[in-house]
């Protein structure tokens, strides 16, 4: 029963996680129809920069976080500039660009940082006595707060202001919001970055509990993709109930059935979900 | 090339091709039969994703399957390699068929992340069930011929790259083939002139996946170390870039983009491990400013002469 709760709330923590870098695949999906191979390469940069920052320059480690994420920010602007906009319409080109990008960023890393695993230093010690039951530890506690705050900024962000209005007039017609005023192009290269930028919060949010290395980019990747498809290409809320199934699932079935499979079983839903609802559980609504 | 020059230039390149593992050295034999390996599976992705425009992730891994169903089988049940490596190609097509049905019908981008979450999927059995497959140790398997011989095998592979590449070009020319290119350039169209879609992108996810198997238990036999390396992205990145940089969609584009950097990776191993990192700056370099790749390149130059 101990055991149980324990996983249970790890599978919770690993949840919202996977539901934030989703949630990133999911809107540049929803908005441009571009899928980003290169999504976990940016959460594992993220991971770089704010131990970076924290240990080699110093910085507190919640500005080096700001700092990291920002800078990814800026990266996936960039990206879009240059390399996916002349591939507008082109799925395929898109597809192909970005898994060569992540390949490239692999190298690149490799290179720069090299093979052995970096983290930046915890954001709070000590650990926490949860339902009278077992140790958990603050900074995962805190992890699970802090993720569960930037998704729920995310959703008033998208729901709520005049910006997610725009974003999703394009979504649901690009000609028709081009029509009423709307710059398809900035709205796209802005939601391209902010995709960027979630998975740059995964990455920093995780990094301190499971350090970063040049390939660990290729689990985040699939992870996200999965709980996409699990919940539903272009649904925002599809993702974060995907994520918290495939977070539990995994946690569950690695303490039960093998840890070395823990990635399998993401797999296993991918195909059930293909097989029997090819939609995912939200289908393809508006955003 | 003017039309004339073909046939002279065809023979004189038949010619060359078998001279080539008597003049060569033994470091430059490997590279030749690397190259062909690397020819196998650059023309036989292309095959999907240049034609039917169907990018799929999972090629490397089929290559694995072929190489590990047959290095199992020489292993467990004293088959012959090249027996093994048809028992190979018959799983891959197997797989292909039972991954093509599963994700064929959502198409794009479904189609690309499942062949990816399959490869990956595979790596991690083949890593777990290390009883069986001996994990990341790899796994020893018998030499491709009885008796060990570097040109033989050399032969042998040129042989299979033939058979291949003549398929290749049996199904290009064929009315499967444009059938291929009408469910690429436009899916509604082709559906409205009574191509049935998915059975012609399942066709080709088939026979591309094939292919990959053979080649894959080739090189296996070759190598006789098959490790979960064959079926790793890097693998799938090297076939995805000497595609894209040879020029998708074009019969030549693979093979001259395998022998590029085929090549150019031997030149510049000295340099250290960067031959990943600058082909995958040159591939999204070309995927930029050409994404005809270097046929593209070269047809334009050929228009541009006064003829």
């Amino acid at each position: 029963m101990q055991d149980l709760l324990l996983y249970c709330t790890n599978g919770l923590l690993l949840g919202v996680i996977y539901a934030l870098s989703a949630l990133g695949v999911s809107l540049v999906v929803g908005i441009m129809n571009v899928i980003n191979f290169s999504h976990g390469e940016l959460y594992v940069l993220a991971g770089y920069f704010s131990a970076l920052f924290a240990r080699a320059l110093g910085f507190p480690v919640v500005v080096a976080a700001a700092l990291a994420v920002l800078l990814v920010f800026l990266f996936g602007l960039l990206v879009e500039r240059t390399l996916i906009r002349n591939t507008y319409g082109n799925d395929m080109a898109s597809l192909i660009i970005t898994f060569v990008l992540s390949i490239v960023l692999q190298n690149a890393y490799l290179l720069i940082f090299g093979p052995y695993p970096q983290k930046p230093p915890n954001w709070v010690d000590g650990s926490t006595h949860l339902f009278g039951l077992f140790y958990y530890g603050n900074q995962r506690l805190a992890a699970l707060g802090v993720g569960a705050a930037v998704i729920a900024g995310l959703f008033v962000v998208v729901k709520k202001t005049w910006f997610g209005k725009t974003v999703r007039a394009v979504a649901q017609d690009r000609e028709m919001a081009a029509m009423v005023g709307v710059n398809p192009d900035g709205v796209n290269m802005f939601s391209f970055a902010l995709g960027c930028a979630l998975a740059a919060a995964a990455g920093v949010i995780l990094a301190p509990i499971f350090p970063v290395t040049p390939t660990v980019s290729v689990g985040v990747s699939l992870t996200a993709f999965i709980v996409v498809v699990l919940g539903g290409m272009g649904s925002l809320g599809g993702c974060v109930i995907g994520g918290l199934i495939l977070g539990l699932v995994q946690n569950l079935g690695s303490a039960y059935v093998s840890s070395g499979y823990k990635h399998f079983f993401g797999f296993f839903i991918l195909l059930l979900v293909l097989t029997i609802r090819p939609t995912g559980l939200f289908g393809r609504k508006q955003l | 090339m003017p039309r004339r020059w073909t046939p002279a230039f065809q023979i004189l390149m038949v010619v060359g091709l078998c001279v080539f593992p008597f003049l060569a050295g033994e470091y430059w034999l490997h590279t030749g039969i690397l190259c062909l390996f690397y020819i196998m599976m650059a023309s036989s992705w292309n095959l999907l994703a240049g034609y039917t425009g169907q990018v799929s992730f999972a090629h490397a891994a089929f290559a694995g399957v072929g190489a590990y169903v047959s290095g199992l089988a020489a292993i467990h049940f004293h088959l012959p390699p090249l027996l093994g490596a048809l028992l190979g190609m018959a799983v891959a097509a197997f797989l292909g068929l039972l991954l093509g049905v599963l994700c064929i019908r959502m198409g794009g981008i479904y189609l690309s992340l499942t062949t990816l979450a399959f490869s990956e999927m595979l790596r991690i059995i083949i890593d777990n069930e290390y009883e069986f497959t001996r994990g990341t140790m790899g796994l020893s398997v018998p030499f491709l011929l009885p008796v060990y011989s570097k040109t033989a095998a050399y032969f042998l592979m040129g042989l299979a790259t033939l058979a291949v590449l003549y398929a290749i070009r049996v199904i290009v020319r064929s009315d499967l083939g444009t059938a291929f290119r009408a469910v690429q350039n436009d899916e509604t169209a082709a559906a409205s002139l009574g191509i049935h879609v998915v059975k012609v992108r399942l066709a080709a996810f088939v026979i591309s996946s094939t292919m990959a198997g053979l080649a894959g238990a080739l090189y296996g036999h070759y190598h006789q170390l098959i490790t979960p390396e064959i079926l790793s992205l890097n693998l799938m990145f090297f076939v995805l870039a000497m595609t894209v940089i040879g020029g998708m969609g074009t019969f030549v584009g693979p093979i001259v983009g395998a022998v590029f950097l085929e090549f150019l990776s031997e030149y510049i191993r000295i340099y250290g491990q960067f031959h990943v990192l600058l082909f995958g700056l040159i591939a999204l370099a070309v995927c930029r400013f050409a994404p005809q790749g270097l046929m593209g390149l070269w047809q334009r130059r050929v228009r541009a002469l006064p003829s």
